[in-house]
């Protein structure tokens, strides 16, 4: 028990109270100075002028306006696609992995992960419509009652992504709702005009009594054993995708472990990277974000990206022994064709050689070389995805239809002004919500003393 | 009717357990093509084009390997002036029983049909592409723009064959007009379809006759025939797509250097030839 | 709404509606686009396909289509069943006709010139102006005592049509009719007519034989009779069981019909004639001979010991000898000679030599031999296109009829064609397409496409029995435009005089029926059928024409030693250009879809790809890979070819069945002319070209200069559709040896 302690002692810095987090986030949320307007503004009219305007020419024009070709008809959107679901898998990871297993370090970071995670799920479920040939008809994937009775094809890996993407929105939603409502309640009684309504309406009357605290801390604890097969299921049945088709590079065992350990690491990074940039805008989150978060990811990441380097080598090793012309000229053109060459190496260095270095845990704490590092992981683990979607595709069966694939400029605007979108719902996201959770980090702090108890309401 | 109304339920739902696998075929469409006829001069081609309605995309797009031709003549190299070997081949829907692509449209925009054909719902595709890359043969052609004819050439376009709009995945169909056609004619007749009655387009064409066009389930058809030739084999069989496209080997010259070619399928640990130019 | 303002509505839009009515009554035609079928046709039930018998006029070979026609509309062409040359097959050109018939650049009205000759600016005028414009020159002509200076530039004539140019013409009071077209087979007939005392092209029994050599006769794909030989080739191959012919193709850059063969010769250009000789030396040396004159046959080919020939040819000895022994031993055998030989400088020789290896062989009247056919259409040797243009630059030339036929773009800069077509004093250009001809002319007269026209024609090469064929409209003009056969009756017509005499027909149609009135005695006489005309004529429409495949014709064919001494006088065909300076032999082959560039305005066969090349949309230079990594030149880089008369860049094709000392090019694109989808692609290759033509046949030859090659720093924009033509050891494309097929065949029976 004592090491628990000390431990929950290195969580948060110590010394504050309950009000003064109540204030902290408070602050976060409603004092808003021209710097926050201008970036938003910024953020938001790129992602109009770089997501929305292209997406709409390419719905007139067609998906000719991409760099799609015959034998690569998965492109950048496929890879997008991936990448934020690989993103989203922090969220979880973090609020429902750790909290089974009791990490007390994901408090403070669980709700900014897990609200990453439903925005990166938005961006999942946009990439899908982006990537149809005729979005217009995307309900039909969906299975409903109709006159000419059709049915989906269950046999589908793109049937499985739909159900699963689906269930992983819905209940990301469900569950970071669900964490948010004591936080809700607490701010309701310290806002005024719109936001005590918004927030004394969605906080469907919580009132902290101990039955509501247990059936809470019992639901969380539900949701996270529900939620937590999803971590693996949803990256696994992605990969299913390319590893049920007979396409050589996409059709391989190891996919779907490789793809969930690259979704997390993609996904700490992202959550770590976020909080950098969070705590740079807003210092006093300093107290609640600390170093020792920063050991904790580090350490994980490091040994998430050591997982990684294995699967890879395993990638190439089960094309090496199938020792076919099929694979190996797909690992031929993968990793020693120029630019692949490159572009694969660099994929290397970024999530093998560099997560070496935290190790090192002055490197881990190190605000500088983090945001550097969650940088790079983000960058290489893309180029994963890049290295496989359509990289595949160009070296298919029949030589005669080899054919690359080059991302048009559409297909570029596209990406950019997605993560533009991304950030803007992010900003406007912690305005409006909690993106640290209140009851959580006031856990950390502990029963208060008396003077101090309920000072603050609730 | 067996006891066990439960059992009969299980026993009909296995017979629809996959998509579009009929335990019986009403027919099975088979083509045969020979390659030691063909000689690679795609009047095979230019019919599918005049039958099927399909678009010209122009210079700019042909670059980009969106030309969409449904059948193709592919032609591979091997050897170094003066021994030069050259051979060609013609790649259409392989009509697979086992079709990789079925399995990837989640929205059953292509199943397999009752006469052994995998077809291609226009209307139902929404533009997934999976069955494209699914496809091991890269013979789907996806719609990437409305194409246009330059009028008046649009006075040709068949009016059997739909014109398909921008976002749809399509591709050979075994001129399933043909094949409807033919069947409604032996319908009206009161006749079984009888072998000839039905040619694709390409088929019809070919000058060389490296096309035959039957079914397979009719045991006296040419098709049935020709699938028993010793020289027959199916394109990446180890896939086991089944593929409805058979095609009997070229015959070489002896000597000359030619590689030894034996009878084996895809081969495990081939060094990749090194003669062959293009790039 | 109160029901009186309904009525009030009901009566204003009515008012409206009539008025309308009549008002577009008067400024419109009366048959609107938007109901057709009010009062539908009795022929057309929609949705039902009406099946008309027809000919392919895309090219010289004559193939029967049945033109699909569904509401008054081309839908597609198909190869006439019944039809004996093409045997229900159509290549990919002839399928192309609904893509010609329907083109957006088809001409719809008469043209007059407007701006300087050559500018192209034209004024739409109307049939009526147009023909009395043309029919006041000859007119004028003719009363100035010039007669003799009207001229008539044809493609080549067969049938009905060639003699109602030939009355047309000779009512004038001229004979000066000139046939052109690149690919014409001139030296062809003048070789077989030289040497074998043919008229015309004899039926190669290509299906027939089992050892097929041939020089440069791209015989699948360009070749006289592209369809006919095809399916041959096919059953040559496979139809009898374990009796597969071989096929032996010489020529230094491999074709589309060579990348089929068994074995290819690379012989040097232009020295097939020399390895073509040598091996009939060594049929006689070898014994394999067993005619008579062998001494004769001896002393005249000794000059072609396959010793020194095998150093001209570089084709070693010892394969002469062996192609010599499996041409003699393997029967029945067979010898061609296509445009790759027949288009050097001295294209007679080559050919007369493979007449020569056939009569050695025994192969002459043979099944699976040389079987010969009743006579045949012949240009006139003399009236070469060189003469014409020769005529035209001296002045010569007054008017100039040119039906449908393009010199411009098909001879070199160094003819001076266009020169000598701006000195002729009225041009009248027949054609459907203006193309760079067109561009010159006074008066331009649109012609149908074939599906909207009459015709007949004789096939040639015929299949071995009578045969005549006819052309049927397969559906009404889709312009105001006229058939040929129409616009001279109109001229005549429009001249009078003798001339309307001559030629009294209404239209072109009772014109042709009128002159099959001979064929239905023929068929009387043959069949002793008891038809009437009538019934006759419609029994050959419905059919496609008239062929009666009893009693094949028997000629003598034999070729005589003076035909050895004649081409033996010759050595291999010159090339200009010194070898120092221009290293390159440049050969020249027609484009399997664009052939002499006329395919080049139809959009299926510009994105119809290169069998061999997988090219569209444009054309290219084929350089050996070694050669090209000599010269440091990357697959698709742009190279520029300069021959001692002219440069043309295009980007480079690596490839690999071509001699390292050769370059190649196809015919067919760089028009400047000729419609939206030909203009600007890719570069024309004859411009650099020296005007050679053989003196005996008027014919000119394409493959007669050397080139040097210069890479260029830039792309060369080629547009292919491979990715790489490189099987990968994936086995793709499986094969089996000979040998193998062979205890195949004898286990499976």
């Amino acid at each position: 028990m004592p090491a628990v302690i000390l431990q929950l002692r290195k969580v948060t810095v110590d010394k504050r109270t309950y009000s003064e987090v109540n204030k902290d986030i408070l602050r976060l949320m409603t004092k808003t100075g021209p710097g926050y307007y201008a970036a938003l503004g910024i953020v938001a009219s790129l992602a109009g002028i770089l997501f929305f305007l292209p997406w709409a020419y390419q719905i007139y024009r067609g998906q000719g306006v991409t760099g799609l070709n015959v034998p690569v008809l998965w492109g950048v959107y496929l890879v997008n696609f991936v990448f934020w679901v690989g993103i989203a898998h922090a969220g979880t990871l973090i609020s429902a992995m750790l909290f089974i297993t009791k990490t007390p370090w994901r408090r403070a970071i669980a709700r900014g992960a897990e609200t990453m995670t439903l925005f990166a799920l938005i961006l999942v479920a946009l990439y899908i419509f982006i990537h149809m040939g005729r979005p217009w008809n995307a309900y039909w994937t969906m299975p409903y009652p109709n006159q000419r009775e059709l049915w989906l094809n269950f046999m589908s890996p793109i049937m499985f992504d739909v159900f699963a993407i689906g269930t992983y929105t819905t209940s990301s939603a469900v569950f970071l709702y669900f964490g948010m409502i004591p936080d809700l309640a607490s701010l309701q009684h310290q806002t005024t005009g719109w936001r005590k309504k918004l927030y004394s309406t969605l906080s469907l009357g919580w009132r902290g009594t101990d039955a509501q605290w247990t059936v809470h801390g019992r639901a969380t604890m539900f949701f996270s054993s529900f939620i937590m097969p999803l971590v693996v299921s949803v990256h696994s049945i992605v990969s299913w995708d390319f590893a049920l088709s007979l396409v050589p590079g996409y059709s391989q065992t190891v996919f779907a472990p490789y793809f969930v350990t690259g979704a997390l690491l993609s996904g700490l990074a992202g959550v770590m990277l976020m909080f950098t940039i969070m705590r740079w805008a807003y210092p006093f989150l300093t107290k609640y974000v600390t170093d020792y978060h920063y050991d904790r990811v580090g350490a994980l990441i490091l040994a998430l990206s050591l997982v990684w380097s294995y699967f890879t080598c395993m990638e190439v090793f089960t094309g090496l022994y199938a020792n076919t012309s099929l694979e190996l000229e797909h690992l031929k053109f993968k990793i020693l064709t120029l630019p692949y060459f490159k572009l694969y190496f660099l994929m290397i260095f970024c999530n093998s050689i560099l997560p070496l270095s935290l190790i090192f845990k002055k490197l881990r704490v190190s605000r500088p070389f983090m945001l550097f590092l969650c940088i790079f992981v983000l960058i290489g683990m893309w180029l994963e995805r890049y290295l496989i979607v359509p990289n595949a595709l160009s070296r298919k069966f029949l030589p005669f239809m080899w054919h690359d694939y080059t991302p048009s400029w559409v297909e570029v605007s596209i990406t950019l002004g997605a993560l533009m979108f991304f950030v803007s719902l992010f900003m406007v996201s912690i305005k409006l919500f909690p993106v640290i959770s209140l009851f959580e980090v006031k856990e950390d702090i502990g029963i208060p003393m008396k003077h101090e108890h309920r000072k603050d309401g609730a | 009717m067996s006891g066990n109304p439960i059992k009969a339920i299980i026993e009909r739902l296995k017979e629809f357990r996959r998509p579009g696998y009929y335990k019986n075929y009403d027919h099975k469409w088979t083509m045969v093509i020979d390659l030691d006829r063909c000689n690679g001069c795609e009047a095979c081609v230019t019919a599918c084009y005049a039958e099927n309605n399909l678009p010209v995309v122009g210079k700019e797009d042909c670059g980009n390997s969106r030309v969409m031709n449904w059948i193709r003549v592919e032609r591979y190299v091997a050897g170094e002036y003066p021994d030069v070997k050259v051979k060609f081949i013609p790649i259409l829907c392989q009509q697979c029983s086992k079709a990789p692509c079925e399995l990837g449209c989640p929205v059953y925009a292509t199943y397999h049909n009752q006469d052994g054909l995998n077809v291609q719902v226009y209307n139902r595709c929404v533009g997934t592409f999976t069955c494209a890359t699914y496809c091991p043969y890269d013979v789907r052609r996806f719609n990437w723009f409305t194409y246009k004819w330059d009028a008046p050439l649009e006075q040709q376009l068949n009016p059997d064959v739909t014109v398909r709009e921008m976002g749809v995945m399509e591709k050979c169909t075994f001129c399933i007009q043909r094949i409807r056609a033919g069947k409604d004619k032996a319908k009206d007749e009161g006749r079984a379809v009888k072998d000839g009655d039905i040619t694709p387009a390409c088929a019809q064409s070919c000058p060389a006759g490296a096309f035959t066009f039957g079914d397979l389930n009719d045991p006296e058809s040419r098709v049935s025939m020709l699938a028993k030739s010793r020289r027959r084999f199916r394109l990446f069989e180890e896939l086991n797509t089944e593929p409805s496209v058979i095609y009997l080997k070229k015959v070489f010259a002896d000597g000359g250097g030619n590689p030894p070619v034996g009878g084996h399928t895809l081969a495990g640990g081939h060094p990749p030839v090194k003669e062959g130019h293009g790039g | 709404m109160k029901r009186r303002d309904f009525l009030k509505y009901i009566g204003v839009g009515g008012a409206g509606g009539v008025l309308g009515f009549i008002f577009g009554k008067v400024s419109k035609p009366p048959v609107g686009k938007l109901m057709p079928y009010l009062i539908p046709d009795p022929d057309i039930i929609p949705g039902v396909a009406n099946w008309y018998a027809s000919l392919c006029a895309h090219c010289g070979a004559g193939c029967g289509v049945l033109v699909k026609v569904m509401e008054g509309r081309v839908k597609k062409i198909e190869g006439n069943p019944e039809h004996p040359v093409n045997k229900g097959k159509l290549c990919a050109l002839g399928q192309a006709l609904p893509q010609t018939l329907y083109n957006p650049d088809r001409l719809k009205k008469p043209l007059k010139r407007t701006g300087e000759r050559g500018r192209g600016q034209f004024a739409e005028i109307s049939w009526e102006e147009a023909v009395s414009t043309v029919a006041k020159n000859l007119v004028d002509l003719n009363k100035s005592g010039n007669a003799n200076k009207a001229y008539l530039l044809t493609h080549p004539l067969r049938g009905t049509f060639a003699k109602l140019a030939a009355a047309f013409m000779s009512s004038l009071g001229t004979s000066n009719i000139y046939e052109y077209e690149l690919f014409q087979n001139r030296n062809l007939l003048y070789a077989l007519e030289t040497s074998m005392g043919l008229d015309c092209i004899p039926r190669y029994d290509i299906e027939n034989t089992k050892y097929l050599l041939s020089f440069g006769a791209d015989f699948t794909s360009t070749w006289v009779s592209p369809v006919l030989y095809s399916d041959a080739y096919g059953k040559m191959r496979q139809a009898a069981p374990g009796n597969r012919g071989k096929l032996v193709q010489v020529e230094p850059r491999m074709s589309l019909t060579g990348a089929s063969a068994d074995e290819w010769v690379a012989a040097r250009p232009g020295a097939e004639c020399v390895l073509a000789l040598s091996i009939a030396y060594a049929l006689v040396e070898k014994g394999y001979y067993r005619g008579g004159e062998v001494d004769a046959w001896r002393s005249a080919l000794s000059k072609y010991k396959p010793s020194a020939a095998a150093h001209i040819a570089d084709v070693p000895e010892k394969r002469i000898y062996e192609i010599a022994r499996d041409f003699a031993k393997t029967r029945p055998s067979l010898a061609i000679g296509g445009e790759t030989v027949s288009s050097y400088q001295d294209g007679v020789s080559g050919l007369t030599a493979v007449n020569i290896l056939n009569h050695l062989a025994g192969n002459n009247g043979i099944k699976g031999g040389v079987i010969a056919n009743a006579a045949g259409e012949k240009p006139d040797f003399k009236k070469g296109i060189a003469a014409l243009i020769d005529d035209a630059a001296k002045g010569r030339v007054k008017t100039l009829i040119i039906n449908n036929t393009n010199p411009v773009f098909t001879t070199p800069d160094g003819a001076k064609t266009v020169e000598a077509l701006k000195a002729v004093g009225f041009i009248v250009s027949l054609a459907s397409f203006k193309d760079e001809t067109v561009a010159l002319a006074d008066i331009v007269l649109p012609l149908d496409a074939c599906l909207e026209d009459w015709g007949d024609d004789e096939p040639n090469p015929s299949v071995g029995y009578p045969c005549r064929t006819l052309m049927q409209p397969a559906v009404s003009r889709a312009a105001d435009t006229l058939g040929a056969g129409d616009v001279f009756l109109a001229v005549a017509r429009a001249v009078g005089g003798k001339t309307a005499g001559r030629l009294k027909a209404a239209s072109y149609a009772d014109y042709l029926k009128d002159a099959w009135r001979d064929e239905y005695a023929k068929n009387k006489r043959m069949s002793a059928g008891t038809l009437t005309f009538d019934d006759f004529w419609n029994a050959s429409l419905k059919k496609g024409g008239w062929w009666h495949p009893v009693g094949e014709t028997k000629k003598a064919m034999r070729v005589s030693p003076s035909a050895a001494r004649d081409a033996a006088s010759k050595g291999p065909s010159m090339f200009e250009g010194d070898a120092k300076d221009f290293p390159f032999y440049f050969m020249l082959y027609p484009h399997h879809v664009h052939r002499d560039g006329r395919g080049a305005n139809i959009p299926w066969m510009q994105e119809l790809s290169d069998p061999m090349t997988s090219v569209v949309w444009g054309n290219w230079i084929e350089i050996n890979p070694k050669t090209a990594e000599r010269l440091g030149i990357r697959e698709g880089a742009l190279v520029t070819i300069e021959s001692p008369f002219g440069k043309v860049s295009a980007p480079a094709y690596l490839y690999p069945g071509i001699r390292p000392d050769t370059a190649a090019m196809p015919i067919g694109q760089g028009h400047d002319a000729y419609g939206r989808y030909a203009q600007g692609k890719g570069q024309n290759p004859i411009r650099i070209l020296p005007f050679k033509n053989d003196l005996r046949t008027g014919a000119f030859a394409v493959n007669s200069t050397r080139v040097k090659i210069s890479p260029a720093a830039r792309e060369g924009g080629i547009v292919k559709l491979e990715g790489t033509a490189n099987e990968a050891g994936r086995d793709i494309a499986q094969t089996v040896s000979v040998s193998e097929y062979m205890k195949m065949k004898k286990e499976a029976v």
